[in-house]
């Protein structure tokens, strides 16, 4: 009984506190389809709290687009309407004709979040290897933030260390805020003090940060970082956050 | 002192060989069969062997690689009726396949 209490009365101090991160999530069915997996990848896009499986809603994004050797394609109108955690979101079925790394990308329309007096903007990407070929793994895509990656983005093992550099405007950033976040796909992870949901790495001088997961499946790290410009919400100017995420798959070790 | 440099430099040379994996990556295009293979440093073997055998295992044809790591042939599609293996091996410890399948050959042929 003591636990079911504890439980709940944390989920509604979570629910009414700022506590838990948001993230744009992009989560493929696969991040390395070989040949013998298909010629095709599901995606299921959305923005949620990934750890308390707790949807929120995704609108149209601003833009939605895969990049493979060096090649962008707008596939915003391909995105199909869905329910993800919930919420609205939406899933793409996208055919992977050639070798090589695909590189998903987001960008969602700024998120008022009452909570924290300002909006949100993610951008939002994942990498995903075709037909055994890791060709274009570490794609800059050149996004307003994102996080470029140090370590091949798939066909990592869990416990592995993963490592970035954040990017803002095109430049590192020193020092920059790392939120780290496990996708409890099937609701069985669980954390021993609410400071683990979500933690938090820095980087250093060069923008470039570590983190070394506990267990497979996917993660998601989050750069965030305060815009210059304000936008208006009901009239007033409001501070804008902008993120940088990137979902990585860890794989279980098998003996 | 040279020798044992020269011996390790030969060792080195031949580890990092082995540690690039061989790609093979098969498509249709306009009746004709492309064969491209690339290891995984990005580079381009210059050399190789291809085979290609039928839905028995059966070997149809054998080619070499040209030396910018590709190679066609015209699609035979009755031996390619249920679809072709394409075997490429560029030397020891380097090898890979690429199946394709009939729904690939459907697509890459317009059917």
């Amino acid at each position: 009984m003591k636990s079911i209490f504890s439980t709940t009365i944390a989920i509604a101090a979570l629910s009414g506190t700022t506590a838990l991160a948001h993230y744009g999530m992009i989560i493929p069915s696969d991040p390395m389809i070989s040949q013998e997996d298909g010629r095709s990848v599901q995606l299921s896009v959305s923005f949620s709290h990934p750890f308390e499986l707790d949807g929120m809603v995704l609108e149209q994004p601003v833009s939605f687009n895969v990049t493979h050797d060096g090649e962008t394609t707008d596939l915003l109108g391909a995105l199909n309407s869905s329910n993800i955690m919930g919420q609205p979101g939406f899933t793409l079925e996208y055919p992977l004709e050639r070798p090589g790394t695909y590189v998903f990308s987001m960008e969602p329309k700024p998120y008022w979040e009452p909570a924290e007096d300002s909006f949100i903007v993610h951008h939002t990407k994942t990498y995903v290897s075709a037909s055994d070929d890791d060709d274009g793994w570490d794609t800059e895509l050149g996004l307003r933030t994102e996080i470029v990656p140090l370590s091949k983005p798939f066909g990592l093992w869990a416990g592995n260390v993963f490592q970035g550099v954040v990017m803002l405007e095109g430049e590192p950033v020193p020092n920059a805020e790392v939120e780290v976040e496990y996708y409890n796909e099937d609701g069985n992870a669980s954390v021993p003090s609410d400071l683990m949901i979500t933690q938090t790495v820095k980087a250093d001088a060069n923008g470039v940060f570590t983190y070394a997961t506990p267990t497979d499946g996917w993660w998601g790290f989050a750069a965030l970082n305060t815009a210059p410009e304000t936008m208006q919400h009901e009239g007033v100017e409001k501070a804008v956050e902008l993120g940088a995420v990137i979902w990585v798959h860890f794989e279980r070790w098998k003996d | 002192m040279p020798r044992l440099l020269a011996i390790l430099a030969v060792v080195a040379l031949a580890t990092t060989a082995q540690a690039h994996q061989l790609n093979v990556f098969a498509f249709v295009e306009d009746e004709t069969v492309v064969v491209e293979t690339r290891f995984s440093n990005g580079n381009h073997p210059v050399s190789g062997t291809v085979r290609i055998l039928n839905e028995k295992q059966e070997t149809v044809l054998t080619l070499s690689l040209e030396t910018d790591g590709t190679v066609r042939f015209p699609l035979d599609r009755d031996a390619a009726a249920s679809g072709l293996t394409i075997e490429v091996k560029t030397g020891e410890g380097h090898d890979d396949y690429w199946i394709l399948t009939p729904e690939d050959i459907a697509r890459g042929s317009g059917d």
